[in-house]
Order: structure tokens, then sequence, then C-alpha cells
């Protein structure tokens, strides 16, 4: 049995090493089409990540105007809660927005002066309202609108933020489509790449195989030399891909950051946790792509 | 040993090869099958060996009934029968020895087996002193022993030579049938196909004629008569 294995092994990375331009075109292709179908994934991954980050950002400030009585505003949160799309209501007194306020501007020297001069708070108290769900906001708006704490109201404000989610979804379908598209295109390619190498490979030992066949080698063991060799191409450029993905990642990170900024999103963190599952994904896709062409090509060009 | 029952082999383009053919070799005999060529000749040999399956009747080695073999048994069958051809099919760039033990390898079998076999075959073939040496510095007797040979490594039952001579001179001609001759003496049924009319008439062995698919004369010790 180990010696079957041995002497398989040999004759595969013969073929891998007598032909090796054909196999390092091969694995170019089979390295194109992991990064490009790795891609399609991630996007999947990460486009549901990022939408979900970008909503949890996503509220209704309803501003109460100075003079109401901050029972007026319990009353109208309470109302609020009642609503079965609303999935949680917070109260934001005024002292607490000033607090905040003052927070956020700690290192603005101007605004800190400015602050300082003030006797009153001039900062409204006010409701901040989550929903479950992002068509839910409309028909709360709806509701408050219609309903007598309306008339309590100074501002309000929503539709910012619904902006950034449409654009960051259409960015990322558009992206998935077309990664879909190349990665399908590179499947393709390196499934006909590779049962084209494979056919070289038996074309080139056609006279060993006969004579393979001719003294009674098993079926298995005529075939598995090129099934060994799928294997090789599909073990080889997952590493290679792997290898790429990181540098690619790392160099990404950056940018990808910088735009989920505040948000509770990071490309290179979703990487790490994930990096076995991305591997083992490479892997099996590589497996069954090269290792599945290389059977097909075995099923037409070798008569056993 | 080897039985052809009403066998009719039809090519994919309509040519007969066999046609309504039987024929019964017993085991250990050594029979001559002879006729003009393109009378279907090879095609029993690869019959034989299952290389081409009957249109019609049934082909029988031993006791087995070969005709709808299974492809994961034909591995079986080729170890117990043996075949060479007129073009050797020796891989150039393996030495004599590594020719003949390539065939145990891919078999599976191990290493400290083919160390006892192929000496022992190298020796029946007498090609002991050549076993390092590549085919193209061989003559074309000697390569069609390392054919034998490599033919013999499974001990088969039956030894298939389709027009083994077909590209050797008379002398070497000579030797490869006394080889033949002495495998048979061994206990291998030997079914040699030729339509070298010397070393037919000389063997005074049993000789089937074949015309067009079909048997014109079976003789025990026969003579070439087409
Ligand atoms: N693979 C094939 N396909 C079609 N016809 C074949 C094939 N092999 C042999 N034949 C035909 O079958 C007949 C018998 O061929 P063959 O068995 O090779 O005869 P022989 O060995 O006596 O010369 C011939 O007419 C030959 O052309
Ligand atoms: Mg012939």
């Amino acid at each position: 049995m180990l010696i079957t294995v041995y002497r398989t092994s040999k004759f595969a990375f013969q073929n891998v090493w007598r032909n090796l331009w054909l196999s390092i075109i091969t694995i170019f292709i089979l390295t194109l089409t992991l990064l490009t179908t790795s891609l399609v994934a991630t996007l999947n991954i990460v486009a549901d990540q990022a939408v979900q980050a970008v909503e949890e950002k996503i509220n209704i400030d309803i501003y109460f105007k100075p003079e109401v009585d901050e029972q007026d505003v319990i009353t109208a949160q309470v109302w609020l809660q009642s609503i079965p799309e609303v999935k949680s209501v917070r109260y934001v007194s005024r002292d607490e927005a000033l607090e905040k306020f003052k927070a956020s501007h700690a290192n603005n020297p101007n605004i800190a002066a400015a602050l300082a001069e003030l006797t009153d708070n001039p900062l409204p108290a006010s409701l901040v309202i989550q929903a479950y769900a992002l068509q839910d906001y409309a028909v709360i708006t709806q509701q408050f609108e219609a309903s007598q704490y309306d008339t309590l109201v100074q501002d309000k404000n929503f539709s910012d933020h619904q902006l950034v989610i449409e654009r960051l979804s259409s960015i990322i379908r558009r992206l998935y489509q077309g990664a879909l598209v190349v990665s399908l295109i590179f499947i393709i390619i390196s499934v006909i790449m590779m049962f084209n190498t494979v056919r070289v490979a038996i074309y080139a030992h056609r006279e060993e195989l006969g004579i393979m066949k001719l003294v009674g080698a098993t079926n298995w063991f005529v075939r598995a030399p090129f099934i060994l060799e799928g294997l090789v191409y599909a073990l080889v450029s997952s590493s290679i891909a792997m290898v790429l993905l990181w540098i690619t990642m790392a160099a990404a990170t950056p940018y990808v950051n910088n735009f989920f900024t505040g948000y509770n999103f990071s490309l290179s963190l979703f990487f790490q946790e994930h990096f076995w599952y991305i591997f083992a994904f490479q892997v099996v896709v590589s497996i069954v792509l090269a290792v599945g062409s290389s059977m097909l090509s075995i099923g037409r060009y070798l008569r056993v | 040993m080897i039985r052809f029952d009403k066998v009719t082999k039809i090519y994919s383009d309509n040519t007969y090869a066999a046609r309504d053919l039987s024929l019964h070799i017993r085991p250990a005999e050594f029979v001559s099958i002879v006729g003009q060529s393109g009378t279907g000749k090879t095609t029993l040999a690869k019959m034989v060996i299952a290389e081409e399956r009957p249109s019609k009747g049934r082909v029988i080695i031993g006791s087995w009934d070969i005709t709808a073999v299974r492809s994961a048994d034909i591995p079986v069958l080729r170890r117990q029968v043996g075949m060479v051809f007129q073009d050797f099919k020796l891989l150039p760039k393996k030495t004599v020895y590594e020719n003949v033990a390539f065939a145990l390898e891919v078999c599976g079998v191990n290493q400290g087996h083919i160390n006892r076999i192929v000496p022992q075959v190298l020796k029946v073939v007498g090609l002991n002193e050549k076993r390092d040496k590549f085919p193209h510095q061989l003559s074309g007797g000697q390569r069609q022993r390392v054919a034998i040979g490599r033919a013999l490594v499974h001990r088969p039952k039956v030894l298939v030579a389709d027009e083994p001579t077909g590209n050797l001179d008379t002398i070497n001609a000579q030797e490869i049938i006394e080889l033949l001759l002495k495998i048979n003496t061994l206990g291998t049924t030997i079914m040699l196909v030729t339509h070298n009319k010397d070393i037919v008439n000389r063997l005074r062995k049993r000789v089937i004629s074949i015309d067009d698919g079909t048997i014109v004369s079976d003789q025990q010790s026969g003579k070439y008569i087409i």
C-alpha cells in the first residue's frame, strides 16, 4: 500500500515537473480563480457585516422644545416603547446632552470658551429611537407625527444614515456581481486548463500507460497519478492564493477601515478570525476544481 | 484453457474480423494461429486479453467467462494472460531490468518480491548479463526476450504472442520460438500468431488456419497451408 502511494506520487510529481511551464500556468490560473472566488465569498459575508455595522448606528433623534417638561418627554418615551416596531428608546436629558457635547469637543478651545460663557444650557432633551428593521423607521416616524407628542418637538433627524446604507449596499452589490462574473469566468478557464494539462500528461505517458494496462496495473493505479497531480495543483495554488490574499488584505485594511471609521467593523480582524475558514474554503474549491476536471480528462482520454 | 464459442466480431465500421468462430485450446498446449494479414488473427489475440469484446458469442479463459468482463476485473485477467507483440512495446528510457520490474511495480508488488522475481525471469529469457542495458543497445531478438520476460513476471497461465518474430531475422526468430517452446514445457499455454511459414512447418505443433474471420483448418501436427 505504502509503496503504491510512493510510486504513484513519484509519477505525479514527475508529471508536474516535466511540463513545468504548463504546470506554472495551470497553478497561476487556479490561483486567480481562487482569489476571485474568495473575493465573492468574502464580499458576501463582509456585505452583511458592514450593513449590520451601519444599521446599528441608525436611529431617530427626536429633539424636544426647551420648555417641554421632563415628565412629558418620559410619557412620550413610554408611548413610543409601546409601538411594536420599536426596539429601544433612550432618554437623553439636557444635562446629559451637554456633558456629551463638552466631552466630544474637549480639545477645541474655542468651543470650550464659548460654552463657559453660557449660563443656560442651550441643548434640548431628546429621545433616541432604534427600530428592529431599517424599513420600520418610516412607520415609526409616521405614527409619531400623527400623535399628540409631535407638537412638543423642535426637530427630528433621520434621513442621512439611510443614504449611507443605500450607497454602501449598492457599492457592495456591484462589487459582488462583478466578482461573481469574473470568478465564474476564471472557474471555466481553470477547468479547461486543468482538463488540458492532464490531457497533455496522459498523452506524454501514453506508451507507459498502455504498458501498465497491458501488464495488469489496476485502474486506480493508472488513474491515481493524474488525480494526485490535480491535488498537487490544488494545494500549491491555494497556498499561493492565501499568501496573496494576506498581502492584499494588509494593503487594503487602512482604506477599508477608514471607510468604516466609527463603525464596529475591521477588515484585518475579519481576515484573521476567518483565516482557517478561508483557507479551507480555498482548498475545497481548488480540490473540487482541479481533481474534478482531472477526472473528466481521465474519463475522456484514459481508456482503462 | 482458451475457448471461443461461436464468436463474431464486427468493428464499428462494419468490418468482420471473426465470423461465428469456435476453438478450444487446452492447458499447456502450443498452438499456432496462421493466416494472411487482415484475416482477424490479432483481433482473436486481443479478445483473449479483453482488449476487444466479441460482438456475439463467448470467450472463456480457464473457467472464467470474460465475454462481458468488468473493467475493474481486466487487471486480474491480464496478470493471468501475458502478451507480447511484434513491436516489443518496451520503455526506451528504462533498462532491461527496469522494464521487467515495471510490470510488477505498477501492480503494487513489494520491492523484496520484485528483487527476487526479476533475476529469475531474466535467467529464463537468457538476459541476465544484459540487465543494465537499454532497449536501443539490444538486438531485436534480445528486445523481444525482454518483452517475453515482462509478460512472464506474473507467472501467467497463458502467453499470447502476436507475430513476435515479425521484426526479426531468421536466426533471431528461431531463438524466440525456442524460448516460447521452453516456456511451454514449463507449463504455460502458448498461443502463437504468425504468418512465418518456416517456423510453423518446423514446429510440428497444432496449427489453426484462419481466413476472413473463419477457421479453415485445424491440424494437430500441422503445416502452413495458406
Ligand atoms: N480497431 C479496428 N477498427 C476497425 N477495423 C479493424 C480494427 N482492427 C482491425 N480491424 C479490421 O479487422 C480485420 C482483421 O484485422 P486483424 O485482426 O488485425 O487481422 P490480422 O491480425 O490477421 O492481420 C481487418 O480487416 C482490419 O482492417
Ligand atoms: Mg495482426
